[in-house]
């Protein structure tokens, strides 16, 4: 118990004495943190849109109107003819554009479906899916509002009138903020990197500065020094994932539907998990350089591909899903993106718990077995 | 020379060690045995395999074949007991360069299980024993050389080890802190600790009780340093002149002369022949080369010179391996 909190002790000072460690420990991971919710917003706003109204009726210059309003498109170019089309994307003048059939203020007239045809540039994918979403949203919205007045003034029953053709989509997150999905995907990705990167330096430049053979000649056991090293580490995360929560909760107002004692549960197991990563790269790595590769290698890649941060993990390759497995990230992911989004509990969070627990004993377990004593 | 040795206690009792890097034998079947209370040098040149051999002993390394018991305890199968009775200081400084003097000594005195209530009066004597008492607050990267080595020693004493593995504790170290660096060592040695020291220098050989020579993995000889010189053949005649490096070729053509050593500036030749004649017909010979001598007298034989004499050169190594190397590359 003493070597632990000595060893401990020891590497907080490392940790306070180093103005690097310190800014990539406290200060990185908030950049970050302002870094992706900011700069790398999957929020879509201002689309540049161009416009081909080959009806030029007073229905569809009001469909057009609606259009303008929302926020989501930026009327740059009106078209006259459908071979300026691919022009316009060639040249990425508009990621939209939105052609308005001939006839579409008859149909509508008529009570029939207008068509509307919305073509998306998707080289950029994120902005494709969520153009295509708003689009269909503001046909929806724009087809009930001219129903309804068709209705009215035809006296027909509005449920049987006809509206625009439109797609509807679910939203968890009705105003389609990313910051709400990002910052609990975030915490999992920055976690991951700083403690898989930390740990996985602890032995390696022990045994770089010599220290570690200091350390080999004291009566110690390497479980004593394995928990003694990675407390300081513990406490670096916990208090990372507290800042990250409340600068998510306070600043980018995202909710939190569930419970808080649940989440700290799972981030503790989560926690586990990858010092037990970091523990394993340093028990195997020859030099520093080795270890901030592998650490990269299995920390960032995977908590950043493969947890389903960016990409949700069911449109990925089988083989990666398969591989995503491997990485705490995707359970952790999952996690807190329901604790703090949907509410969800127990019931429906318990498989994915289970699998941090399971992670965290088989990864400590191993590390201690890989690391040897002596060389 | 201290009572402990003279009980005959057996320190460091090493059979057959064997330690193999890949397809290179560092350390070749060394059998030696130290005696409870004495200091044991061990020297031999660059890639010997002297710190392999000290990083086993130490339970640093494990070894390839063989064993070496400390007090009777194996450091293969009993390397837990071994430990608390040891101290090592390694070749490279070997403390945390972030932490202070003091938080240094405290830090390898928790982790060495030194009571609690001795530990204040433990690290002030340590402190003032090898005059670090004012660095006590200085963070060790700002130290220079010969106190980082000083604190490293304080660091490894702070436990009390009965037996202190030194490897060249005082290479790169400026000559008045080695001296102040071996006084230690002389007062560790009258309170009765046995020392295992690697050495470079000669100097510092000399001040041991026993040395051993090691060259390619084997240790080769074994004796006190009085009993290395005597085993020299021959006396020592020392020669000033005016171009050594012309005057190295012709003493060593001299019929009589064994062995031809450059120390410092001085030429120094073993010769066979005991008589007085010898001094002259040096002289004689070097002057008729063209050189001026300026002076020419016998000395006692040194360590260098009996190392030289008695080494056979097939033994010295054809290629110098790094022990560092060697770890590196395992």
């Amino acid at each position: 118990m003493r070597r632990i909190y000595a060893i401990a002790r020891k590497e907080f000072i490392h940790i306070i004495r180093d103005p690097r460690t310190m800014i990539a420990v406290l200060i990185m991971p908030l950049l970050q943190l302002f870094l992706f919710s900011y700069a790398v917003s999957f929020d879509v706003k201002d689309l540049p849109t161009a416009l081909l109204d080959q009806d030029h009726t007073a229905i569809s210059r009001q469909y057009v109107d609606a259009l303008k309003q929302s926020n989501y498109f930026t009327v740059t170019h009106n078209l006259t003819a459908s071979s300026e089309i691919d022009g316009i994307f060639d040249r990425n003048q508009a990621r939209v554009v939105v052609v308005i059939g001939p006839g579409f203020g008859d149909s509508v007239a008529a009570g029939r479906a207008g068509a509307v045809q919305v073509l998306i540039d998707g080289s950029e994918p994120n902005s494709a899916q969520l153009g295509q979403a708003y689009a269909n949203g503001l046909s929806r919205i724009f087809g009930a509002k001219v129903a309804i007045s068709q209705a009215e003034a035809s006296g027909m029953d509005p449920a049987q009138a006809g509206g625009l053709t439109a797609k509807t989509r679910i939203w968890y997150n009705p105003e389609g903020k990313s910051a709400s999905y990002l910052v609990p995907g975030l915490i999992v990705l920055l976690l991951t990197v700083m403690t898989v990167q930390q740990t996985a330096n602890t032995l390696v430049s022990e045994k770089e500065q010599g220290t570690y053979e200091q350390l080999v000649v004291s009566p110690i056991h390497r479980i004593e020094l394995m928990i003694g090293k990675v407390m300081p580490w513990a406490v670096m995360a916990a208090l990372n994932i507290i800042t990250i929560s409340a600068i998510g909760l306070l600043v980018f107002r995202i909710p939190f539907r569930g419970s808080v004692a649940l989440f700290a549960l799972a981030s503790f197991l989560f926690v586990l998990c990858v010092l037990g990563l970091g523990l394993l790269i340093s028990a195997r790595s020859s030099s520093t350089e080795v270890a901030n590769q592998l650490a990269m290698m299995i920390s960032f890649l995977p908590a950043f591909m493969l947890s389903g941060f960016v990409f949700p993990l069911a449109s990925i390759p089988p083989a990666l899903q398969g591989l995503s497995y491997l990485f705490p990230a995707r359970y952790m992911t999952v996690v807190a993106r329901t604790i703090f989004l949907k509410g969800g509990g127990w019931d429906v969070l318990w498989p994915q718990i289970a699998a941090l627990a399971v992670y965290a004993v088989v990864v400590i377990t191993l590390s201690a077995l890989l690391y040897r004593e002596r060389s | 020379m201290s009572t402990a040795s003279q009980t005959g206690e057996i320190a460091l009792d090493v059979r057959g060690l064997r330690r193999t890097f890949k397809q290179v034998v560092a350390v070749d079947n060394v059998t030696i045995t130290v005696p409870r209370g004495e200091v044991f040098g061990l020297v031999g040149p660059d890639g010997a395999g002297k710190s392999t051999l000290i990083r086993m002993m130490a339970t640093v390394l494990a070894p390839t074949g063989g064993d070496a018991l400390v007090f009777g305890k194996s450091v293969r199968t009993e390397s837990s007991k071994v430990k608390p009775r040891i101290g090592y200081m390694s070749q490279a400084f070997s403390l945390y360069r972030d932490l202070t003097v003091r938080e240094n000594l405290e830090f390898f005195a928790e982790l060495r299980g030194v009571p609690r209530k001795d530990m204040a009066s433990r690290s002030a004597k340590l402190l003032e024993f090898s005059g670090l008492t004012e660095f006590a607050k200085r963070q060790a990267q700002f130290l220079s050389g010969g106190m980082k080595q000083k604190l490293a020693l304080a660091a490894t004493l702070i436990s009390e080890p009965d037996l202190l593995f030194l490897d060249e504790p005082t290479t790169g170290v400026d000559p008045v802190s080695r001296r102040e660096f071996w006084r230690i060592i002389s007062g560790l040695h009258r309170q009765g600790i046995t020392v295992f020291v690697a050495t470079p220098y000669m100097d510092e050989a000399e001040r041991c009780d026993e040395i051993a020579f090691m060259t390619q993995g084997r240790i080769i000889l074994r004796d006190t340093p009085a009993g290395m010189k005597a085993r020299v053949p021959g006396r020592v005649i020392e020669v000033d002149v005016s171009d050594y490096r012309a005057a190295m070729p012709i003493a060593r053509s001299m019929p009589f002369a064994s062995s031809v050593e450059v120390s410092g500036e001085h030429l120094r030749i073993l010769v066979t022949r005991a008589d007085d004649g010898v001094e002259a017909d040096i002289r004689d010979a070097l002057e008729a080369a063209g050189l001026r001598v300026d002076r020419i007298r016998p000395v006692a034989t040194d360590l260098e010179m009996a190392f030289a004499t008695l080494i056979p050169t097939a033994t010295l190594p054809d290629r110098t391996i790094d022990d560092d190397i060697l770890a590196v590359a395992e």
